[in-house]
């Protein structure tokens, strides 16, 4: 497959956020007005340079016309998708549609949500009240409603066919509590054991407590604009190679009638964003696989490639995936530890991976100075990784890819 | 048909005007399990949907089905996020391969449906009960008067293929 016409041709040049917290006390506005300001002055860029805006939400949110005027920006395209987890990816991709079809020039992205203290992302609350209409008839009246109730059975099923066993995935828990350990920002800086997850309460069986993500409230933002614009602003320009948005299996509408159902999108997304980047999985130095849950995070690096179908198992259990490993996941804590944004900080922390400047513990870490000790509040930094792949989930049916480089 | 149905705390909502669901719980009141089939091709369908998602027909019949099948995975819900499911739990959620249309049309397609796993007297099953490969049959969990859950019990059939269930 010929790689891509816009490989290389946008970038992200500027990443921002708020705390990772439990009690924001604020509204989605405040705080999505200051993860985007904060992503204008890391780019180097001024409120007039940015014409562009979109989030993703679930009508848990605020748009980005409510949010732009804020900081005096004048937009000449907005759009607010409906969305959660894999959306970063695709409209990052859809951002660089827009500024190639002339319609903008910059745009910044941005999720704000309470998910903890308003629309309880477990779905307990206001979500468990929702009345049950439509497609939603065929599962919510089991008992099924929550993401983990929504995904269970297709981790269940994975272990029966492939004898995935809990020890198993509970290292994606074990490295992203390692990874969290060295990142000031994470709401859960504890390292944690196998043990501690495995003895963990049952949530829903094959998921323990500890195998599922925090909710917590924050707002996280990336701009995006032409490598010609971002060779000139404050950040080192960090390149767009491939982007793969909402890739889906068949049958969204009820995907459990067409299997494998241990097989999740990556297994159709990953030609799409490989092809466009011209690389293989071999190429990538730190991988974003979205920890939704612990398994999420071993069932998209397995379908794309970066070991066999069945051997996810392995894969994350053999330190491959911790910082210090061959191809450390989620380096900031990701979802897990860090905090809940659908995926977006998982994409700042590759940013910021790529340009050497991870903000971990080390005194001079805004300057590119690390330690390179990966004990506990130290370092977090990767040496010198050339090429980041975010693996975004959606649910199992759907999923978005993302491949950047310095 | 009265709007809505209340069942464990949830308001279910099939106005009159739900062209996929409302013939399906008709039917579901009279204790039959039911999936459209494209008169086209001939395949059958579930969810209840507009088009057949292999030849794109819009017509479709009403079939009913044995209701007869084989759990195919499951989940055991320890802590419930719906009220209503609190005094249920553990409960026991089942993907069920029906008999009919296994591997059809192709082997990774399969007419499936998910429900809870129940005694014959419609309480939750034990999850000590449960097991992919064991054989289960439909149930009719009566809601109101005008609408019906289907649910699924346990069959001394043996099972398909190779049992299994999550250690302990």
């Amino acid at each position: 497959m010929a790689t891509s016409s816009l490989r290389d041709k946008y970038c992200i040049v500027g990443v921002g956020e708020t705390e990772y917290s439990r009690h924001s006390g604020r509204t989605t506005r405040a705080m999505a007005v200051e993860a985007v300001r904060k992503a204008i002055l890391d780019a180097g860029l001024r409120a007039a340079d940015i014409d562009g805006m979109m989030s993703y939400q679930n009508g848990d949110s605020t748009p980005a016309n409510w949010v732009a005027p804020d900081l005096g920006i004048r937009l000449n395209f907005y759009m607010d998708v409906l969305g959660g987890g894999s959306s970063t990816e695709a409209l990052i991709g859809l951002a660089m549609g827009a500024i190639e079809a002339g319609m903008c020039r910059a745009v910044a992205i941005f999720r704000s949500m309470n998910g903890y203290t308003e629309f309880r992302i477990g779905g307990t609350g206001a979500r468990a009240a929702q009345p049950v209409r439509g497609l939603d008839l065929a599962q919510v009246p089991f008992g099924m409603r929550s993401a983990g109730q929504n995904f269970a059975m297709t981790f269940m099923r994975h272990m029966y066919e492939y004898g995935t066993t809990s020890e198993q995935v509970a290292h994606v828990k074990v490295a992203h509590s390692k990874h969290a350990s060295q990142n000031p920002k994470a709401l859960l800086k504890d390292r944690v054991t196998v043990q501690d997850v495995v003895s963990s309460r049952w949530i829903v069986k094959p998921l323990h407590l500890l195998d599922c993500c925090l909710e917590t409230d924050n707002a996280t933002c990336v701009i995006v604009t032409s490598a010609e614009r971002a060779r000139n602003l404050r950040q080192r320009p960090i390149y767009v190679m491939g982007v793969a948005g909402r890739v889906s299996k068949p049958r969204t509408d009820f995907h459990w009638a067409h299997g494998p159902i241990s097989r999740v999108a990556g297994y159709y997304a990953k030609d799409i964003v490989f092809g466009q980047a011209g690389i293989t999985p071999e190429d990538v130095d730190i991988t974003g696989s979205y920890d939704a849950f612990t398994f999420t995070t071993m069932l998209q690096l397995e379908e794309y490639g970066f070991c066999k179908k069945g051997e996810g198992g392995d894969y994350v259990s053999s330190g491959i995936i911790e910082l210090g490993g061959k191809r450390p996941n989620n380096t900031a804590g990701g979802h897990l530890c860090e905090g809940y944004t659908h995926g977006m900080n998982m994409v700042i922390e590759n940013v910021r991976q790529l340009r050497g400047t991870a903000d971990d513990y080390c005194p001079k870490a805004a300057d590119g100075v690390h330690t390179y000790d990966y004990g506990p509040r130290m370092c977090r930094q990767v040496r010198d990784p050339e090429i980041t792949m975010n693996l975004g989930w959606a649910m199992p049916p759907t999923g978005s890819a993302l491949i950047l480089r310095r | 048909m009265p709007q809505p149905a209340q069942y464990r705390g949830m308001a279910l909502v099939i106005p009159d005007n739900d062209s996929e669901w409302i013939e399906y719980f008709q039917h579901a009141r009279q204790h039959r399990l039911v999936m459209r089939a494209c008169p086209a091709c001939g395949l059958m369908r579930y969810p209840p949907s507009p088009a057949c998602p292999w030849c794109m027909g819009l017509e479709w019949t009403w079939r009913e089905v044995s209701g007869r099948g084989t759990i195919h995975s499951y989940e055991v819900v320890a802590h419930a996020i719906q009220p209503g499911f609190k005094d249920a739990t553990p409960y026991v959620v089942v993907l069920v391969d029906l008999d009919e249309q296994r591997a059809v049309p192709t082997p990774d397609e399969s007419l499936r449906i998910i429900g809870n796993l129940v005694r014959p007297d419609g309480s939750m099953e034990s999850e000590r009960e449960v097991a992919i490969g064991r054989r289960v049959r439909v149930m009719f969990q009566d809601v109101v008067d005008h609408l019906a859950l289907p649910q699924f019990t346990l069959t001394d059939e043996p099972p398909v293929g190779r049992v299994w269930r999550l250690p302990e």
